[in-house]
């Protein structure tokens, strides 16, 4: 059974970049960064982020009360941009409830909710009464949500497998329409910031103190950010740009440091190709991973050098979001189906001196030119790879 | 919409119910449950590094994984996996919850980077050298269901066989009253296209839309070894699959979904 | 032949052993001047955050990540050890 070509009838991504795609392509084209320095918590570690203003005062709606927590109001935030719930109900009518399925991607999903509860505990050791919502604490609180919002009644499912989540839930829901379980699919994902991801990565080592500089030879780590980002596939439309293939797999190799020399990488970059029918030549434009890690983004330089011809241009747009982790593969497939929409191409923030392994595809500048096919990259903690090819809207 | 899928090899693990011929032993009761408890299963596939990291969760996915792929005669690197999990690591959770609620500078980097849901899936693939795909999920009450789902799903589109791995452990702390959860539980399943393999058991997997679910409740004397932890909703499945005769079963998928199973 | 264990020897092999879960490990064993990394003991960079955590918590003061020092430090128990005597905060 091959993989068939979907069609992306609608998609947005709330960032700490902008809120919408308008927005979002605004700030690409402006080289306008969402980074800000860590105010984040009780005692905010020395650091950037990438944040999404004013979730603190936007709780949900009230028939929606049982999901509120942060992970929450920032998913309903992306579903309430661009009318991207206008567009999931509208499939929703057009194939019925039970037939448009849920695929999320998440790292933490609403942990910060936890994390909240723990620091308020009750005299009893209890958790305060306005946490008492077991569906806040457990990690399909952003599937179950996203499903109830919508009012659909079908597959509602959390993936969870670190940095690659919401690139996966892309395959996923191929996968379930190719079958026949499924006519329509809303895949996205959501993650926010939480005391689980700033001290646990800082524990790592594996934040910079500074605006992360991603590829460049002097980078020291990365930053974190929230995001949401949506997207609706359907198995037939007149209109939108082509999700035309992915590639999956795992590096086999340590759990919080890739594969040395991008072995499963690799795989899942030739197994998207394939999937899509292209080669390398035909990319115009990859987003990368690149998390201005020491070794994401040394293995992921050489990589592209080896494999892609200099027309090929690519870049990491996490110097504008931050590393979104579980929301970074619909974040990143939104802005190279922008890249697409617009025939831009966006560049890399903050890089200065590329890394020796880096080739001359890594752009630092935003370059506007023809494309129409682009890749997403999304290595994963635990090693999990995931690579999107999309194509224009033709 | 059908799905049909052959079933290469089980594996099953609980404290008192320790490997798949005991709980079939039990469900069928051809043999009474043990009285003592088993201690968790050892990892023996990791490396050592990696072997005395592992937390509980990592323990029992990773034992009836190995168990499930040696009963199906497959090499476990061959095989894309499917990982699913109610709640994930409901210790590390706890864990890192209190930490941060006292201490949040001083989290243990071990810990860490074993509360990635995920985590399970990663020693696995470490563990075997195994560059297949894996997926790490989670659908709250319906995760088992989804999950089978998941599995015979890719098994259909890449007709190729796919280890699925499910398993739920003890809620610790606070966190308890909200996710609960009691021992340890894992199972486990190579599913095959049905054309590769048809000296083995078969299942049919029907979704269908309902008002209300109604699951077939498990009924043998396994029922109440497992009964509160989170993945319970896994053993009307696995009492169909211990009966040697053709079985049908209906697990909650959804609020308004069920996945009618039938076993051949 | 392993050289003898000092008393603060044994208490860091004891809290190496804890922390990191060295199964079939007993702290008494631990060749003070064997390799604690790669070799020896055979532990790696996550280890070495981890007890430079567990230090931290005991004696009260920070393992720098960059101090150009740490090859040296960490070579063995021994050179950990006395790196402790001479830094630690807590009696």
């Amino acid at each position: 059974m091959q993989t068939r070509p979907l069609r992306i009838t609608a998609y947005t991504l709330c960032s700490a970049a902008g809120d919408g795609r308008a927005a979002t392509l605004a700030a690409l084209r402006e080289r306008r960064t969402g980074l800000t320095r860590n105010d984040f918590g009780a005692s905010p570690i020395s650091t950037w982020i990438g944040r999404v203003a004013g979730l603190e005062t936007q709780p949900l709606p009230a028939e929606f009360a049982n999901w509120d927590c942060r992970n929450n109001r920032l998913a309903w935030r992306g579903l309430t941009t661009d009318r991207f719930i206008d567009a999931a109900r509208a499939a929703r009518d057009r194939y019925g409830a039970h037939r448009v399925a849920v695929v999320m991607g998440t790292s933490t999903s609403s942990i910060g909710a936890s994390e909240e509860a723990y620091a308020r505990l009750d005299a009893d050791g209890r958790y305060p009464a306005d946490l008492r919502r077991p569906i806040i604490h457990t990690p399909h609180s952003l599937g179950d949500f996203v499903q109830y919002a919508l009012g659909l009644t079908g597959l509602s499912v959390t993936v969870a497998t670190a940095c690659s989540s919401s690139a996966k839930v892309f395959a996923q829901a191929e996968r379930l329409i190719r079958t026949g379980l499924a006519d329509a699919a809303v895949v996205g994902g959501v993650d926010s910031l939480c005391g689980s991801v700033l001290f646990g990565f800082n524990s790592l080592e594996l934040v910079s103190p500074e605006p992360c500089r991603p590829f460049d030879v002097e980078r020291r780590g990365i930053n974190l950010g929230e995001a949401a980002g949506f997207a609706l596939l359907e198995k037939q439309a007149p209109r939108g740009e082509w999700l035309l293939g992915y590639g999956e797999s795992n590096d086999a190799h340590h759990m919080s440091t890739p594969h040395p020399e991008g072995v499963g990488a690799r795989l899942a970059l030739s197994d998207a190709l394939a999937r899509a029918g292209l080669q390398p030549a035909d990319i115009d434009y990859i987003n990368l991973h690149g998390t201005a890690s020491q070794k994401n983004d040394e293995v992921e330089a050489k990589l592209v050098a080896d494999l892609f011809p200099a027309t090929t241009c690519a870049s990491s747009t996490k110097g504008w979001t931050g590393h979104t982790l579980g929301a970074a593969g619909i974040v990143e497939a939104a802005i190279s189906l922008i890249a697409l929409e617009h025939q831009l191409l966006p560049g890399t923030l903050n890089l200065r001196v590329p890394d020796l392994a880096c080739g001359p595809q890594i752009q630092r500048d935003n370059v506007q030119r023809e494309a129409s096919h682009a890749l997403s990259f999304s290595f994963g903690f635990g090693g999990s790879n995931c690579v999107l090819v999309f194509g224009r809207d033709r | 919409m059908t799905l049909r899928v052959a079933i290469e090899g089980v594996s099953f693990w609980a404290s008192r119910l320790p490997g798949w011929e005991t709980a079939r032993a039990v469900i069928t009761g051809e043999q009474p449950p043990p009285e003592a408890a088993s201690t968790r299963p050892s990892p023996t596939l990791l490396a050592p590094t990696e072997r005395r990291r592992a937390p509980d969760t990592v323990a029992v996915a990773l034992e009836v994984a190995a168990r499930a792929c040696e009963a199906a005669g497959r090499k476990p690197s061959d095989l894309p996996s499917v990982f699913a999990s109610t709640h994930g690591d409901l210790a590390i959770s706890d864990y890192m919850c209190s930490t941060l609620a006292t201490t949040p500078a001083l989290i243990s980097p071990i810990k860490f980077h074993n509360s990635v849901h995920n985590a399970a899936a990663g020693y696995w693939s470490i563990g075997t050298g195994s560059l297949a795909p894996y997926t790490a999920i989670s659908s709250y009450l319906y995760t088992f269901a989804e999950g089978l789902v998941e599995g015979a799903t890719q098994v259909v589109c890449e007709q190729r066989p796919v280890l699925y791995v499910a398993f739920d452990i003890e809620a610790k702390g606070a966190l308890a009253t909200m996710a609960s959860s009691r021992g340890l539980l894992g199972a486990a399943l190579v599913l095959a296209p049905v054309s590769q393999a048809r000296q083995h058991r078969s299942l049919m997997l029907t979704t269908e839309s309902v008002g209300e679910c109604h699951p077939t409740p498990a009924r043998s004397a396994a029922a109440p070894l497992v009964a509160d932890n989170a993945l319970a909703p896994c053993l009307p499945f696995f009492e169909a699959l211990a009966s040697s005769q053709p079985r049908t079963l209906s697990l909650a998928l959804g609020r308004q979904m069920a996945l009618n199973v039938q076993v051949n | 032949m392993s050289a003898t264990q000092s008393a603060g020897e044994r208490e860091l092999a004891e809290l190496i052993v804890t922390a990191l879960n060295l199964e079939g490990v007993a702290p008494a064993d631990i060749d003070p001047e064997a390799p604690l990394f790669k070799t020896g003991l055979g532990l790696d960079s996550i280890d070495a955050l981890e007890l430079a955590l567990e230090i931290s918590k005991r004696y009260g003061f920070q393992l720098r990540s960059d101090d150009e020092n740490n090859v040296r430090i960490f070579s063995s128990l021994r050179s950990l050890a006395a790196h402790i005597e001479q830094n630690r905060v807590t009696a």
